[in-house]
C-alpha cells in the first residue's frame, strides 16, 4: 500500500494532512504514533477510503482506493473504529456475521465460506463461548474483540485499527495487542494501527510512522525511530531510551 | 456454552411467540371488527354470508366494513414500517413520519391534489409520495450539518411538520364550501372508505411493504456507525436513499387514503423491538403486523365505544402516542449499546 502526497482538510482553510507520502509494507505491523491532532486517525480514514483527499492518492494493489468499488475495497482491508455503536440486543454471531457483508451478492451468497469465515473469526478472538451474548453483556475488552472480529469475517489480507487499546485496562490493552500480534505471525494480516503508548508501539511493530501536525516525521524500525531527540522533538517530552537483555527497547519519561 | 445455547432458544422462543401472539390476536380482532357495529351477526354467520353470497346483512357489512378494516390493516401496517425504515436512517428512535412532518407533508399535497384534480383520485398517493418526499428532503438537508444529529433531525421535523399542517388547515379554512368534501385527506375518519380506497391502498401499500422485506440487511448495517457501514462496503448514501424512498412512499399513501395518523411509526417499532429484538429480518414483518393490529384496533375501539358517535383513529393515537412519546424520551440512550 502507498501513500503519495494527500492533502487532506476538513474545513477547506487549514491542511490536516500536508502532502503526505509513504509506503505501507505487506505482512508487517505498522503504528502511527503522534500528539494529539496531528493527523494520525484523519490519515487512516483517507487510507480506508472513509475520507476523500483533496489532492494525492492511496495505491492499493497498484490501484488508485478511489477506483475501487465500496465491496471490493471491504475484501481487501478492514477497519476497527475507536468509537462503535450497534443495538444493545444484538449478539456477537449477528453482528460479527455482518463482516460478511461484502461477500455477499444481490442472490448469491455463500453459507459454508460465511460460516467458516465467522468461526475463524471467533475462534481467533477467544469468543467462541459468547457467541450468543448480546454485547451490552459483555466488557468493554470483549466488546472491542467482538469489532475485530467483525473485520475478520470480512477476511482481508489489511486491517486497520484505530487506538485499539483506548478506554481499556492495561489487562485487556496487552491482551488485544497480543491478538494482533498474533493476527500477523500466524495468519498473514497486514496491520496499521494507531497507538498512544510510545512503549506498546515498541513491543508490538514490526514499523513506526511519527507524525506531528499533519506531516509524517519518520518512519523505520522501533530501533530507528525511538530515541531521545525525537521524542523530545515531536512530544515535548524529556525521555530516558533503555535497552536491556530480554525486555527490549523501552522508554521512560522524565519531564517536560 | 450450555446457557449460551439456552439463552438462543430463550430469543427465539420469544420471538416466535410474539409473532404468534401478535397474529392470533390480529385475526381476532378483524374478526371482532366485522362483526360488530349498528349492523349485528354473528362470525359463523359471517363466513357462511361470505361464501355463499346470499346473506343480505353480511352483503352490506362487506361493503361497508371491509373496505374500512382492510384500510385500517394497511394503514397501520405501513405507517409502523415506514417508522422502522425512518428510524434505522436516521439512526434515530424518535424519528416517525407523523411527527417529522412526511405525513403533514403529503397530506397537504393531497389535499391540493383532489382540490384541484378530483377526478385522478386514483393518482392522488403519487402525489402525496412527492409531498412526502418533499417534506423528508428539507428534513434532511436542513438538519443535515456534518452527520445528521438526533436531536436535530426532530427538533427541523416538528418545525416542518407544523408548518405543513399549518398551511393544511388554512386552506381548509379557506371557504366552508369546500371543507366538507376534502376533509377526510386532512383528519383519519375511516367511515367513508369504499372498495375504490382499498383498490389504491393494495397497490401502493403492498408495492411498499413487500418492498420493505428486502431492505433488512441494509437497514441492520445502517444501524452501525456510518464509516463502519462504508467498511463493511456499503454504499451509504444510496441505501439511505432508497431505505427513505420505499419509508416515504408508505407513509405517503396511508397519509392519502387513511388520513393523518401520528406516532404509529413510533411506538409499534418500539414495542416491536422490544418484543422480537432489533434486527430488521424479523423486526420489519413483526412491526407491519403490530401496526395493523393497533390501529384497527383504535378504529374499532373508536366506532364501538360511544356508538353511534365515532371516535377517529388518529385522534385515538395521539391520546395513547404523547405520553408514549415522553416515556420514550425519558428512557433516553437506552436504544442504542456501546
Amino acid at each position: 500500500m502507498e501513500i503519495k502526497d494527500v492533502v487532506f482538510s476538513y474545513d477547506q482553510k487549514t491542511e490536516h494532512l500536508k502532502k503526505v507520502s509513504s509506503v505501507i509494507q505487506h505482512g508487517k505491523v505498522t503504528t502511527i504514533i503522534g500528539p494529539n491532532g496531528c493527523g494520525k486517525s484523519t490519515l487512516l480514514g483517507v487510507m480506508s477510503k472513509n475520507y476523500e483527499p483533496k489532492s494525492g492518492e492511496v495505491l492499493l494493489d497498484g490501484k488508485a482506493i478511489s477506483s475501487y468499488k465500496p465491496k471490493e475495497l471491504a475484501k481487501k482491508l478492514a477497519v476497527v473504529h475507536q468509537h462503535n455503536d450497534a443495538p444493545a440486543d444484538i449478539t456477537v454471531e449477528k453482528l460479527v456475521s455482518y463482516g460478511r457483508m461484502p461477500h455477499k451478492g444481490m442472490l448469491s451468497q455463500n453459507k459454508e465460506e460465511d460460516e467458516q469465515a465467522i468461526e475463524w473469526a471467533l475462534t481467533c478472538t477467544n469468543l467462541l463461548a459468547k457467541r450468543n451474548r448480546p454485547i451490552d453483556q459483555l466488557s468493554g475488552g470483549e466488546r472491542q474483540r467482538v469489532w475485530i472480529a467483525m473485520s475478520l469475517a470480512q477476511r482481508t489480507p489489511i486491517l486497520f485499527l484505530d487506538e485499539p487499546t483506548t478506554y481499556l485496562d492495561i489487562y485487556y490493552q496487552i491482551e488485544l495487542l497480543e491478538l494482533i500480534r498474533d493476527l500477523n505471525v500466524r495468519h498473514g494480516l497486514t496491520i496499521v494501527m494507531v497507538l498512544h503508548d510510545i512503549n506498546q508501539a515498541i513491543r508490538y511493530s514490526d514499523q513506526i510512522m511519527v507524525m506531528k501536525e499533519g506531516e509524517i516525521i519518520v518512519r523505520g524500525t522501533p530501533e530507528e525511530v525511538i530515541n531521545q531527540e525525537t521524542m523530545k522533538a515531536i512530544y515535548g517530552v524529556n525521555v530516558v531510551v533503555r535497552q536491556e537483555q530480554g525486555l527490549g527497547l523501552y522508554i521512560v519519561p522524565v519531564g517536560i | 456454552m450450555k446457557t449460551a445455547t439456552s439463552g438462543r432458544t430463550l430469543g427465539m422462543n420469544k420471538i416466535v411467540w410474539s409473532y404468534i401472539g401478535v397474529t392470533v390476536l390480529l385475526v381476532a380482532v378483524t374478526c371482532y371488527s366485522a362483526v360488530t357495529g349498528s349492523l349485528k351477526v354473528s362470525v359463523i354467520e359471517l363466513f357462511e354470508g361470505l361464501f355463499s353470497g346470499t346473506h343480505e346483512t353480511v352483503n352490506i357489512i362487506k361493503d361497508l366494513r371491509f373496505p374500512r378494516i382492510i384500510v385500517s390493516l394497511y394503514t397501520g401496517a405501513s405507517l409502523a414500517v415506514s417508522g422502522v425504515l425512518l428510524q434505522a436512517v436516521m439512526r434515530n428512535p424518535l424519528a416517525d413520519a407523523g411527527v417529522i412532518g412526511i405525513s403533514s407533508g403529503a397530506g397537504l399535497f393531497s389535499l391540493l391534489f383532489v382540490s384541484f384534480f378530483p377526478a385522478l383520485f386514483f393518482w392522488m398517493p403519487l402525489f402525496a409520495f412527492i409531498g412526502g418526499a418533499f417534506a423528508c428532503f428539507l428534513v434532511y438537508s436542513l438538519s443535515w450539518k456534518s452527520g445528521l444529529s438526533p436531536v436535530r433531525i426532530i427538533l427541523v421535523g416538528i418545525a416542518i411538520n407544523a408548518m405543513f399542517t399549518g398551511m393544511g388547515q388554512s386552506f381548509n379554512y379557506r371557504g366552508s364550501y369546500a371543507a366538507g368534501s376534502v376533509n377526510q385527506a386532512t383528519t383519519s375518519i375511516f367511515t367513508m372508505k369504499i372498495w375504490k380506497d382499498v383498490d389504491i391502498m393494495l397497490l401502493y401499500g403492498s408495492i411498499g411493504l413487500i418492498a420493505s422485506l428486502f431492505l433488512y440487511s441494509w437497514c441492520n448495517v445502517l444501524s452501525l456507525q456510518d464509516k463502519t457501514a462504508k467498511n463493511l462496503g456499503i454504499h451509504v448514501t444510496r441505501a439511505r436513499l432508497v431505505i427513505s424512498i420505499v419509508a416515504v412512499l408508505l407513509a405517503a399513501v396511508s397519509t392519502a387514503v387513511g388520513g393523518l395518523i401520528a406516532f404509529v411509526g413510533l411506538l409499534v417499532p418500539h414495542i416491536s423491538r422490544f418484543l422480537v429484538g432489533s434486527d430488521h429480518k424479523v423486526l420489519i414483518p413483526f412491526s407491519a403486523l403490530a401496526g395493523a393490529l393497533l390501529i384497527l384496533s383504535a378504529d374499532t375501539i373508536g366506532r364501538t365505544v360511544l356508538a353511534p358517535s365515532e371516535i377517529p383513529a388518529s385522534i385515538i393515537m395521539t391520546i395513547i402516542g404523547g405520553p408514549f412519546l415522553i416515556f420514550l424520551l425519558r428512557k433516553g440512550g437506552r436504544i442504542h449499546g456501546n
